[in-house]
């Protein structure tokens, strides 16, 4: 200590003290300009982190609701055993086509944002009138994949919310349809919401059943059966529960199958 | 102890100014939050989790999005916009706080239309909505103090 400070009174050490102290100054005063800009940059960051967790936290498959809310019927499908070969029924009612006993049920896991499901929707809608409700059965199933494509879950609720209407294939068929009209929109709610008006649907009820957990719970149960049935991408379709690779679903590729199938049980 | 004293209070209106600009930049950061909750759950289609009921009827509504843009979009821009602004102005970028009180100031106005909005035309009023009502009124307070302050402040080093 002794010597310290007989070194520091010594002039020269003065004056190279005092350099420090302006370095250490300018230094200070450069961090403290700085210093906003950083804490700037770092809540940009917390802010896109968090805007990435939230859509993270959406891209699991819809929670089912708590306990004790509304959600009528779904809660007794939950637990039901399998009709079909699956442990999981999917939401029930399905959404189908033709007789419940007709000879070729055409199952399809579909998203309504994803290109391949629109160009096979005018397939299958062929092949419904050409076979017609005695030897094909359509069911179609909720399988939008979020968060790839951002509005498959607002298309869903739409179409889900049509069916509480009794008009889900009204729907359907007009998202399909009219997919790269809204594909690239950045709020596709008052698109949905012009076709709900066209094919006549109580907008008040049409706006709360979108939201509602019951329309949320019903996607959830057939994402679950999607799962169980391994159903990887979309769009997938099953033959009386059975598996059609992907490029059998070209129009001939698909009569064919159909074909083979009601030769099989006639 | 003397000398120091009238130094101290002259700078008194600048750190008062200071210290407001910067808790102006922590409030809004609930704002923020706030709205990009609300943004993501737009997005996604999702319906938000609220404990009072008119969340879906306020947030589903026409007035949710701005041709396309959803309001809770240019929500998270504002806030982010008034927290660099708050910011900066607290760390003695002093200029920008002109912008800023433009800034907060419409916002102020923006939320009143949306409280009237949910008032008297959905007729619904939605928690995360009104969080940020509450959050943009007391930027507004807060700004207003702040301006106040430095405005104090520059007269007091001018004088």
């Amino acid at each position: 200590m002794a010597i310290s400070t007989a070194r520091l009174s010594t002039p020269s050490s003065n004056q190279s003290v005092s350099v420090v102290r302006l370095i250490q100054n300018r230094v200070e005063q450069k961090m403290k300009r700085a210093l906003p800009f950083i804490i700037i940059v770092v809540v940009l960051a917390a802010g896109i982190t968090l805007a990435w967790s939230f859509l993270r936290s959406n891209a699991v498959a819809p929670a089912p609701p708590p306990a004790g809310n509304n959600a009528p019927g779904a809660a007794a499908t939950a637990n039901t055993p399998a009709a079909s070969n699956t442990s999981e029924p999917g939401a029930e009612p399905a959404h189908a086509l033709g007789n419940a006993n007709a000879p070729v049920r055409l199952e399809e896991f579909g998203d309504f944002e994803c290109p391949p499901c629109g160009m096979v929707h005018p397939v299958l809608k062929n092949l419904e009138a050409q076979y017609g409700p005695a030897k094909l059965r359509l069911v179609f199933r909720e399988f939008p994949l979020v968060p790839a494509h951002v509005h498959a879950l607002a298309a869903a609720r739409a179409a889900e919310a049509a069916g509480l209407q009794g008009k889900f294939w009204e729907m359907h068929d007009l998202i399909y349809e009219n997919q790269k009209a809204w594909h690239d929109a950045f709020d596709v709610r008052p698109i949905f919401e012009g076709y709900a008006t066209t094919i006549g649907l109580d907008m008040d009820q049409f706006r709360r059943d979108q939201a509602s957990e019951f329309v949320e719970r019903r996607i959830f149960l057939d994402g679950k059966r999607g799962h169980a049935m391994g159903v990887q991408g979309t769009p997938t379709i099953f033959l009386n529960d059975r598996e059609l690779p992907f490029e059998t679903l070209a129009p001939d590729k698909l009569k064919a199958a159909i074909d083979a199938e009601l030769a099989a049980h006639p | 102890m003397s000398e120091t004293n009238p130094e101290a209070n002259q700078l008194k209106p600048a750190r008062r100014a200071s210290l407001l600009y910067g808790i102006a930049s922590i409030v809004s950061l609930v704002g923020l939050v706030d709205a990009i909750y609300l943004t993501v759950e737009h997005l996604s289609g999702r319906s938000v989790r609220c404990t009072l009921s008119g969340c879906s009827e306020v947030l589903s509504s026409p007035y949710a999005s701005v041709r396309g843009v959803p309001l809770a979009g240019l929500g998270a821009l504002a806030y982010f916009t008034v927290f660099s602004l708050a910011t900066l102005a607290a760390f003695g970028y002093r200029a920008l706080g002109k912008l800023l009180a433009l800034v907060v100031g419409l916002m102020f106005l923006t939320t009143l239309w949306l409280l009237y909005l949910q008032a008297f035309v959905i007729g619904h009023f939605c928690q995360y909505c009104l969080l940020s009502a509450l959050v943009t009124t007391t930027l507004t307070v807060l700004v207003i103090a702040a301006t106040r302050a430095s405005r104090t402040a520059a007269a007091t080093q001018r004088g």
